[in-house]
């Protein structure tokens, strides 16, 4: 009797430990696959595995990484930003707009400094990203339907302000207080690429807002059970708000980003951006439904949708296989989430025992 | 009572629109795949000065390269009673209907910049030499490169007719240079960002590129913007189109050369032969017309403006 007790708990006990190690093994996945094809690559591209060409691939990566950083918040908290690509464009725009061509103030044209045109594009964007707010948390507007409005809204906007045209020539003459502007997207500091500083720099402030303070925690909240959350005394509607500024003011880095490495503000720029964020996110495994999920995940699936670019041009390969590799990695990376939740469900109830058996 | 005054003021009504269209001028429909590329921007503006110079109205509308976009703006164009459609179709084969369309209802079409196969529909097909204009800018870049060397080429959205016409006139000139080798080539959409993106990482993976050839001259400023990043020197670029951002870095020595399109000179052609057209009932040109590419490097760059060669 009592060794007929021993064998199951031990078959228990079996079976809990492995169900451990594949859950373990399934949430670091993105971590595998972008090691998987980071090894792959440094295999079959001979430059791939260089510091230099490690310093351009980070800085191709941190275009979608800080979209994805951004949309992370608003995915959290249920919702989602389709318009933080045009926003981008719409930020280019307007910090070309102030470089090119100054601030009319009473009657005259004002040639700012490059910290003024800086500040202007952040103002836009912000504004912006309150409107995304508050459509969605006061008026009601699904995420969907209100984003995909700002979304053409905004690159109207873009193509108005400069009647289609682009501004070009943004690095300015040196007798201009306009030059300085190429440094945001074309300087390094310590040898690393001065957007993947902003990159790193956003990272750290957003996974600490999302750990630490209670913002983040409502933010989790929220996206958990909205209604429990209105109920515990979360202010719903600034929360959400909150996200979609912090959204809309990463895009804005991004247009600065953009716009400063090419010295040129196109109004088309950012097109498609918001599904390359998106597909960051989900790969980094943060649930489209909101409350589950990380920044760090985000990071890392903004990583492999980079290296995965880079990669297969290092290699060669044809633009239209470019889109179906990439296309069948974010489905393979889906479905892999499913069987997580589906896994988890199934052995959650086993692993609490072997661990109330642990404790007892 | 009633039933007298409403018919009074409806008489009035249509006295007053039959006025309207008796000094009403007849309405030159423009339809351009874009207002944001300064290409087709200049295209454009150019056809409707040039048809408001001859007294039309007009109307400018984008497709955005979407051929059901264009058909909606073509039945636009019907229900509008349109005398003329300038039009830089969305795709020679998806145009077909669109154009036949509006010819059944009487109204011309005059395409530029891109034909159609079929030919009998459209009054005139405009378009530039894009072969010409490739195997000329292909053979300047052979000039400006070492004897041998290695290059790489950025190619345009390659569903895109011109792309595929642009990429081969370039190798049937530089695949008989035996010291000249291909070792890569990535299309980067016709856009600039993503021009200088590719760019960085094919100088990644080939450091020996020693030249740069792409098919559009967004797509070569990107490129321009990843070499002076990269802090190289020396590297050959050349484009097509003759934008005058391209044009502003050949003077700068960022660029060797592009391939003029003349555009502006496409557009003023296509109207005035709408013109001929609508007054006389025949363009007094051949349906399709080819007008070849100028080749603009440093040494001639003064001489060209927006999409057209200045006096």
């Amino acid at each position: 009797m009592n060794s007929v007790v021993q064998t199951l708990t031990n078959s228990d006990r079996l079976a809990s430990s492995s169900a451990r190690a594949v859950l373990i093994l399934l949430r670091a996945r993105a971590f595998l696959v972008l090691f998987l094809l980071l090894a792959l690559f440094s295999w079959m591209a001979p430059a791939f595995l260089t510091a230099n060409n490690f310093s351009i691939l980070a800085k191709h990566v941190a275009i979608s990484a800080i979209l994805a950083i951004g949309m992370t918040f608003v995915v959290l908290t249920g919702g989602i930003d389709l318009s933080v690509g045009s926003v981008a464009g719409l930020g280019g725009m307007i910090a070309g707009y102030v470089v090119t061509q100054g601030i009319a103030f009473s009657g005259t044209n004002h040639f700012s400094s490059v910290f003024v045109a800086v500040v202007a594009t952040f103002a836009v964007c912000l504004l912006v990203g309150a409107l995304n707010g508050w459509l969605v948390a006061k008026v009601g507007i699904a995420p969907f339907i209100a984003t995909l409005g700002t979304l053409y809204v905004a690159r109207g906007a873009a193509l108005l302000l400069s009647n289609g045209k682009t501004f070009p020539n943004l690095a300015g003459a040196p007798d201009q207080p306009r030059t300085g502007f190429s440094t945001i997207g074309q300087s390094c500091f310590i040898h690393v690429p001065t957007p993947v500083w902003i990159m790193a720099a956003l990272f750290v402030f957003a996974a600490f807002v999302a750990a630490k303070t209670p913002l983040g925690r409502h933010v989790y909240a929220v996206g958990g059970n909205e209604r429990a959350a209105r109920l515990a005394g979360i202010r719903v509607p600034r929360v959400k708000i909150v996200s979609y500024i912090f959204s809309s003011l990463c895009a804005a880095c991004v247009g600065l980003i953009i716009a400063s490495q090419l010295e040129a503000a196109h109004p088309a720029t950012g097109e498609t951006f918001e599904l390359n964020a998106i597909a960051a996110v989900v790969l980094g495994g943060t649930s489209l439904m909101g409350g589950r999920g990380s920044v760090l995940g985000s990071l890392i699936g903004a990583f492999v949708i980079g290296v995965l670019a880079d990669g297969l041009v290092m290699l060669g390969v044809s633009e239209f296989w470019q889109m179906v590799i990439k296309g069948l990695v974010i489905v393979l990376a889906v479905a892999v989430d499913q069987l997580q939740s589906r896994l988890q469900a199934k052995f959650l109830p086993l692993l609490l025992r072997s661990s109330s058996q642990a404790g007892a | 009572m009633m039933p007298w005054r409403m018919f009074a003021l409806g008489a009035i009504l249509l006295m007053l629109t039959g006025c309207r269209r008796v000094e009403g001028r007849k309405l030159v429909f423009v339809i351009v795949p874009s207002q944001d590329n300064p290409f087709f921007k200049a295209e454009a503006d150019a056809a409707a000065a040039e048809a408001q110079r001859l007294g039309y109205a007009t109307r400018v509308e984008a497709h955005d390269d979407d051929a059901y976009r264009q058909d909606n703006l073509i039945d636009a164009a019907i229900a509008s009673n349109a005398s003329a459609i300038v039009l830089d179709n969305a795709g020679s084969d998806s145009s077909v209907s669109a154009v036949r369309r509006a010819a059944v209802k009487g109204i011309p079409v005059f395409l530029v910049d891109r034909e159609i196969e079929i030919s009998g529909i459209a009054k005139a097909q405009i378009i530039a030499d894009n072969d010409q204009g490739a195997r000329l800018v292909a053979a300047e870049f052979v000039r400006s490169m070492p004897r041998k060397g290695d290059y790489a080429e950025l190619l345009g959205r390659e569903s895109d007719t011109n792309a595929q016409i642009r990429t081969k006139g370039f190798h049937a000139v530089l695949d008989r240079e035996t010291g000249l080798k291909l070792v890569s080539a990535q299309s980067a959409n016709w856009s600039q960002s993503e021009a200088f993106q590719k760019t960085e990482t094919m100088l990644q993976a080939h450091p020996s590129i020693a030249g740069i050839i792409a098919g559009n001259d967004t797509m070569a400023l990107g490129a321009a913007a990843a070499v002076k990043s990269a802090g190289l020197n020396g590297m050959r670029i050349v484009g097509f189109d003759g934008s005058p951002d391209a044009i502003a870095a050949i003077r700068a020595g960022e660029m060797q050369a592009t391939s003029l399109q003349p555009a502006v000179y496409i557009a003023r052609m296509a109207v005035d032969e709408a013109d001929r057209y609508m007054k006389s009932g025949s363009t007094g040109a051949p349906e399709r017309q080819i007008v070849p590419c100028d080749l603009v490097t440093r040494s001639n760059a003064t001489n060209y403006g927006n999409f057209e060669k200045l006096r």
